[in-house]
This record gives structure tokens, sequence and C-alpha cells, in this order.
């Protein structure tokens, strides 16, 4: 038998999908008449679109719907990263903390430079001290005598050199 | 458990269900790739357009069958006990018809993409624009593809019932 032009093809869905045009029907029904293959097509075609009316969408057994239905319990969607989740709140907080704790756990005991710098600036600052009681020294002598003065400044300056020095040792 | 996607289970798993019995022509493993398919619904359902969830779905389920084919390395493109015990089978509800049994023989036995086109279009009633996006052909493939498959169901149509 002879195979009907495959261009009618395209018309033969067309017309079972009802998309056909009046037009476009008539014309492939008077091609039909005059060519038996294709009229042969179009009578299967509807025979095979009679069959498929009765294939329905199958229904999900109920084993299926019960798994399906537990999915939310067993498949918690994977966590979000945010910053305003507790725990990552909680992380922020911490920082602080750590920080504090790592200072406070730091040792205390200065090091050898570190000795080094303070007695020089100390040697520095009771420099300054001599000759400020120098200073003043000359200005109280220079008012109530040279016994008075040395009694005066010469204690205090001992005193405070001796405080300083005891502490600073006690410290190192 | 969300509305929504119970929502979606409703009305989507008899789709998915169908599809991947047709592929997989087995229940169990048909139960179990539509279930993977839900499970995936369900973890990227924030991510997935609510207007296309069908699509989505079909073709994940499509996808999932597709790739347990592959794994299954049988290659039993036609398996001919799917259709002995025709009242668990996908065509419970034209068991009276032999011709109905014959189709859905038919539909299982083509080769892809012709026969998920079938499925989703001729069984599923999807209209032609979702039957593209869910198996990412353009508009002119899904009806090319979709007229030679139903062509060779003509035909063998025609040979079953001259």
């Amino acid at each position: 038998m002879k195979e009907y032009d495959d261009k009618w093809e395209d018309q033969i869905n067309a017309l079972l999908d009802g998309e056909l045009s009046a037009d476009d029907a008539d014309l492939l029904k008077a091609k039909a008449s005059d060519d038996r293959a294709l009229a042969r097509a179009i009578v299967k075609a509807y025979q095979l679109q009679r069959v498929m009316d009765q294939v329905n969408v199958e229904r999900a057994p109920h084993s299926l719907t019960k798994r399906l239905k537990a999915i939310p319990r067993e498949h918690r969607s994977a966590p979000v990263f945010s910053l305003f989740q507790p725990r990552w709140a909680m992380a922020l907080a911490a920082i602080p903390l750590v920080v504090i704790a790592v200072s406070l756990m730091r040792p205390d005991t200065p090091s050898a430079s570190e000795i080094a710098q303070a007695r020089h600036e100390m040697a520095i600052a009771f420099a300054y001290l001599d000759k400020a009681a120098a200073i003043t020294g000359r200005e109280i002598e220079s008012t109530v005598g040279n016994t008075m003065a040395n009694a005066v400044t010469g204690s205090v300056n001992k005193v405070i050199q001796s405080e300083n020095l005891t502490s600073k040792e006690k410290e190192v | 458990m969300s509305r929504k996607y119970r929502q979606w289970v409703k009305e989507y798993q008899d789709q998915a269900w169908t599809v991947a019995r047709y592929i997989l022509k087995d229940a169990q493993e048909a139960e179990d790739a539509t279930q993977e398919a839900f499970v995936k619904l369900w973890n990227h359902q924030d991510s997935i357009d609510p207007n296309r969830v069908k699509s989505w779905l079909m073709k994940v389920t499509r996808n999932g069958c597709l790739d347990r084919l592959r794994r299954r390395r049988d290659n039993v493109e036609f398996d001919e006990s799917y259709m002995a015990g025709e009242a668990s089978g996908p065509m419970q509800g034209a068991a009276a018809s032999e011709t109905a049994a014959w189709l859905k023989r038919a539909i299982s036995g083509l080769k892809e993409p012709y026969r998920s086109l079938v499925v989703l279009r001729d069984v599923n009633q999807h209209s032609y624009e979702e039957v593209a996006g869910m198996l990412e052909l353009n508009l002119a493939q899904v009806k090319t593809y979709l007229h030679r498959a139903r062509k060779q169901l003509r035909e063998q149509l025609a040979e079953v019932r001259p």
C-alpha cells in the first residue's frame, strides 16, 4: 500500500488535538477521499484516540501516599545559615568573653627589656627630682638657712627614692 | 507538615506515580522513584517557582526513573510480565479493555523520549507547553516526537486490529 505523505501527519495530530481549523479539516477530508493510505491513517488515529481515552492517570497506591506524607517528618530541610539564629548569636557574644579570658590568662611578670626600660625611666625621673630638690634647697637656704634645708629636702628625697626602688624590685 | 506540600502531594502524586510506573514497569521501584522526587520537592520547595511545581516534579520524577533504568542495566525495554498482573498495573482502571491493556504495553515499549511524551501528554493530559518544559524540548520538537510516537502506536494498533 502506498504510504501517505508525511506532511499530513501534523494535520492528523492537530485534528485529534482539536487544533485543526475548519478549513484545514475540510482540506484533510478532501485529500483523504483521494488517498486511501491517508484515510486509513485518520481512521486508525481516531481508533487510537478512543483507546487512549480509556487509559487514565493511575491512582497512587496507599502505601506511596503514606510515604509521601511522612517526608516532612523524616526529611527536615537543611538549616540555612543566618547570623540571627541562636547558635550564631551565642557564638558572636562569646567572642569578647574569650578575648577577656585570654588577656587574663597572660602572665603578669614583666620581661627583662620592660624592667630595663622601667629602670631607665625611673633614673630619669629621679634625676629630675634631684634637680628639683636642689633648686628647692637653694630657695629654702636663701630664706631660712642651710641647716634646715638639708633636713627637709635630703630626707624627702631619700624616702621617695628608697620606696620606689623597693616596690619596683619587688615586682620584678 | 507544610500545608503547601500536602496540597502538592494531593494534586501531583498520581501523575508522578503514573510517569514512574510506565517508565520503570515495576511497582516497588516506581514507588521509590516517586518518593525520591517528592523528597527533592520538599527539600527545594523554597527555591521552586510555585507556578512551575508540576513541571518541576514531573521532570525530576522522569529523570530519576531514567537514572534508575540506566543503573538497572538489564536493558529490558518491555517486560511482558508487567501486564500479566493487570489489577496492580497502571491500567487497573481499564482492566476490562483488552485493547487498553495492549495500548499500555505498547506505550511502555516505546523508546525514550516517545514513551515519556505519550505518558505526559496523552495519559496525564499535560499541555504541550508543560510537556516541553518537563522534557526541556522546544514546542516544535515536542509535537514532532509526539507525532512519531503516535504513528508508531497506530501502526502497532493496525497490526493487532487490522
